[in-house]
């Protein structure tokens, strides 16, 4: 799918919103918390970043996404941010949507932090249902996400000056409350263990991880069916460095989350980052999700 | 096997939760009860009384709250359909079947529901039809299925058999 | 795509219902292999496939008129046909959405969508239907947006709510069912309304389809067949009107069972839905007369020694006890012990 930049609106100094639209017809629906996964050119290689969809699923003339530069960036928000002009084609997949809002819920409450304010955007503009939301923000992005946070009693936005108190907030919340949590991992962890500490059950929290597939010390793998040996770089993923090779490999959600990637293991111990293997099937050692997993061991045999 | 006919667990303290509410049918709580566990028993309610004060009760809890039901197979399958319709879900509620193995069943022709079913063939009180009670069991009728067991051939009907299950 | 109706014909009755020898040729035969057993057999659903039933993402065919009035019949007598519970309703305007697009866009001679942001108009010739509505607003069609479009459709749909790692049936539109009940199963997970079907779960087919299932991307569907046999082309064979429909299985004999067993098939399509995430299961029932299918030599003798070589427990579910042994005979005249070619299509 192609998309044309139809318009880059500078937020704050690290954060931009783009508006792409298609070159012609209509672009797929897709439902609040769905994600879009871009190919971005870069100096030496096409990085492939996921971002929220900030719109409304009835959007179907744009897409809307918000960008934060990351630093140390690996090079995918840094060309979105120095070089993306107006009038640029980007290539994306169809969007696809692991962080759905729970249908029967008698009441969302959303906890964000930094960037992941972006797929509760798309939740309050479909919010049928009660909600509450919390947005926890540095002091100098603080403006920036004022200015996209819906009015409304319903939302709050968290400064050092006005800190969350999250025992608090999720100690007393109705029965039939689902929570959302979304921001950086440090974020996403206390939330959901100050949760289960007050005795929220697993389905009733949800996360998407939006922590990027950050690199790490760079790995040889070798594909057994093809025979190939490859270089997996600091700053790339094996399932990236499989595809620099031009081979096609099954991924969805390029995050750990999904499981699609999965391929198996003849040799080597991987270092999981997903969320998908059990304990059992870590300590098992036949498989791996090759979009953010990499190696405690020198070399990875795959069986691919 | 994960079918639709419910297995059940027998009854287990939960210490995932911060509150907890025990109800039952049976005159008795489960010895060695953990006192923080609030609890209902027939010695002191019926079962309808229990299922009357669930709701309004429900609407003033928060998350956090397990919620027991010790008790007959329709009776724990009517207190899980209260505890849904206040917003409980998985993890939530847990349910321990106690008393003899009847069923209730629910009529596929006629939709009428027969409280009390002992064999695998029984009379639909609604339309009279002879049912085969089918191994399927639905959360949201909370009740099994019963199906004409001589639509092909009237008066076809093998012997009724108590449940094993 | 081409789409020649034959006038209504009817599936109960005096089961007027026959298949045109076009019919025939692309009839979705469901057996890959000489022997059959449950397996995960899920696919991309993508147009093109062995025959034209495989062409359009909804496969429409001769038998249109017929079906949609026979749907309407079964909804008349019975309104628990269609339900959709209440959380459901972004999955009723996905639905709405894709099949509208979809049949607009295989069979542009019979169907016109057009669309001015939120006002749509559409338009269905062989129904003389003629429809401005809001899209988002249930009150500006003549009812829910669901049942409005299914009602336009062969084929059953259900709608199936994706939480707690597990699929629920909370709502469809199951007129042509083969012995299951909707207004029973609904609101059950994936395992629960599979609980009736023998073998399978034991053999982890459940358990392996419902993880591909959960992980189904949108615009990726897939498809898969499934079969079971039928006396008379009918296409209500419900559990609620078990009464009506049992007793035509003690009239099989061999001098009628070419013309009144059917072979059924299911083509099961699983589409993801955007707004909603759930997911919607097309099944397609394909009816094809014993006497009809042997036209085709290849299906005749595969069709013989699957039914001959059925496990008992499966030819128990599909309800074959009492004319198993017809049926084996009448086809083994058909079977002349050649090899069969690979694939499911036609030679």
């Amino acid at each position: 799918m192609r998309l044309r930049i139809a318009e880059i609106t500078v937020l704050s100094p690290g954060i931009r919103k783009f508006t792409l639209e298609p070159l012609a017809g209509l672009l797929p629906a897709a439902g609040a918390g769905a994600h879009l996964v871009f190919d971005i050119p870069g100096a030496t290689r096409v990085h492939k970043n996921a971002y929220s969809l900030i719109g409304g699923p009835q959007a179907r003339t744009q897409y809307e996404i918000i960008v934060r530069r990351v630093e140390p960036s690996r090079g995918g928000s840094a060309w979105l941010h120095e070089h993306a002009r107006i009038g640029d084609i980007l290539e994306a997949k169809t969007p696809q949507n692991l962080f759905p809002l729970a249908h029967l819920a008698k009441k969302h409450l959303l906890l964000s932090a930094g960037i992941g304010i972006t797929p509760f955007l798309a939740f309050a503009r479909v919010m049928r249902t009660p909600f509450e939301w919390h947005h926890c923000s540095r002091a100098e992005d603080s403006a920036a996400f004022a200015a996209l946070l819906p009015p409304g009693p319903q939302v709050t936005l968290h400064t050092s000056r006005n800190t969350l108190n999250l025992a608090a907030v999720l100690g007393t919340q109705p029965l039939g409350t689902h929570l959302y949590v979304c921001g950086p991992e440090l974020f996403n962890e206390t939330v959901q263990t100050m949760a289960r500490a007050l005795g929220w059950p697993e389905s009733k929290i949800h996360t998407e991880s939006f922590a990027s597939a950050a690199g790490g010390a760079p790995f040889i793998v070798h594909l057994a069916r093809s025979g190939q040996r490859l270089e997996v770089a600091a700053d790339q993923t094996l399932l990236e460095a499989i595809e620099a090779a031009g081979i096609a490999a099954p991924y969805l959600c390029r995050g750990g989350a999904c499981g699609a990637c999965e391929l198996p293991l003849l040799q080597g111990t991987p270092e999981h980052r997903d969320h998908v293997l059990s304990p059992e099937q870590r300590a098992a050692n036949k498989s791996l999700m090759v979009c953010v997993s990499r190696a405690r061991t020198p070399d990875l045999v795959l069986d691919f | 096997m994960n079918k639709s006919r419910p297995i059940y667990a027998p009854f287990q303290f939960d210490p995932s939760g911060a509150r907890h509410l025990l109800v039952t049918d049976q005159p008795d709580p489960p010895a060695d009860l953990n006192t923080n566990v609030q609890t209902l028993t027939a010695r002191t309610h019926t079962a309808d009384a229990i299922l009357a004060f669930l709701p309004p009760h429900l609407a003033t809890q928060t998350t956090g709250l397990r919620l027991y039901a010790i008790g007959s197979e329709a009776f724990v399958w009517d207190v899980n359909a209260i505890a849904l319709a206040a917003g409980m879900g998985a993890g939530e509620v847990h349910l321990t079947r106690a008393g003899p193995l009847i069923r209730r069943v629910y009529c596929t022709h006629c939709q009428t529901m027969a409280d009390d079913v002992a064999t695998t063939i029984t009379q639909c009180p609604g339309c009279g039809a002879t049912l085969e009670v089918r191994d399927h069991f639905s959360r949201h009728h909370r009740a099994f299925m019963g199906v004409q067991v001589d639509a092909e051939a009237p008066g076809e009907i093998p012997a009724p058999e108590g449940f094993r299950s | 795509m081409d789409l020649n109706l034959k006038p209504a014909e009817t599936f109960r009755g005096n089961f007027s219902a026959q298949n045109s020898e076009a019919a025939i040729r692309r009839f979705p035969f469901p057996f890959p292999d000489d022997l059959y057993m449950y397996s995960v057999n899920m696919e991309p659903h993508e147009r093109g496939g062995p025959t034209a039933a495989y062409d359009a993402i909804f496969d429409l065919d001769e038998h249109y008129l017929g079906e949609c009035a026979d749907r309407a019949q079964v909804l008349a007598d019975d309104p628990k046909r269609c339900q959709v519970m209440p959380h459901l309703i972004d999955a009723e305007w996905d639905t709405l959405e894709l099949l509208m697009e979809s049949l607009a866009t295989d069979y542009p001679a019979q169907f016109t969508l057009t669309r001015n942001g939120d006002a749509w108009h559409w338009i269905n010739r062989p129904l003389a239907l003629d429809q401005r509505f809001t899209f988002g607003d249930a009150a500006s069609l003549p009812c829910p947006p669901f049942e409005y479009i299914t009602r336009q459709v062969q084929g059953d749909f259900t709608l199936q709510d994706q939480r707690d790692n597990d699929l629920f049936i909370e709502g469809g539109m199951v007129t042509s069912q083969a012995d299951w009940s909707l207004n029973f199963d609904a609101g059950m997970s994936f395992r629960q309304w599979h609980g009736p079907v023998p073998l399978a779960h034991e053999a982890g087919v459940f358990d392996r389809a419902l993880a591909y299932l959960l992980r189904l991307q949108l615009g990726k569907p897939v498809r898969r067949l499934n079969w079971t046999l039928t006396v008379n082309p009918r296409l209500d064979t419900s559990p609620e009107n078990y009464p009506k429909w049992g007793p035509d299985r003690t009239t099989v004999t061999p001098e009628n069972v070419g013309h009144k067993l059917c072979l059924r098939v299911e083509l099961q399509t699983l589409t993801r839905l955007p707004r909603s995430n759930g997911i919607l299961f097309g099944i397609r029932c394909y009816l094809i007369r014993l006497e009809e299918l042997v036209r085709v030599e290849k299906w005749a003798r595969r069709l013989h020694r699957v039914l001959r070589d059925l496990h008992p427990d499966l030819a128990a579910y599909k309800g074959m006890p009492r004319y198993r042994p017809i049926i084996v005979d009448y086809l083994a005249a058909f079977d002349d012990g050649a090899p069969t070619s690979p694939g499911t299509g036609p030679d």
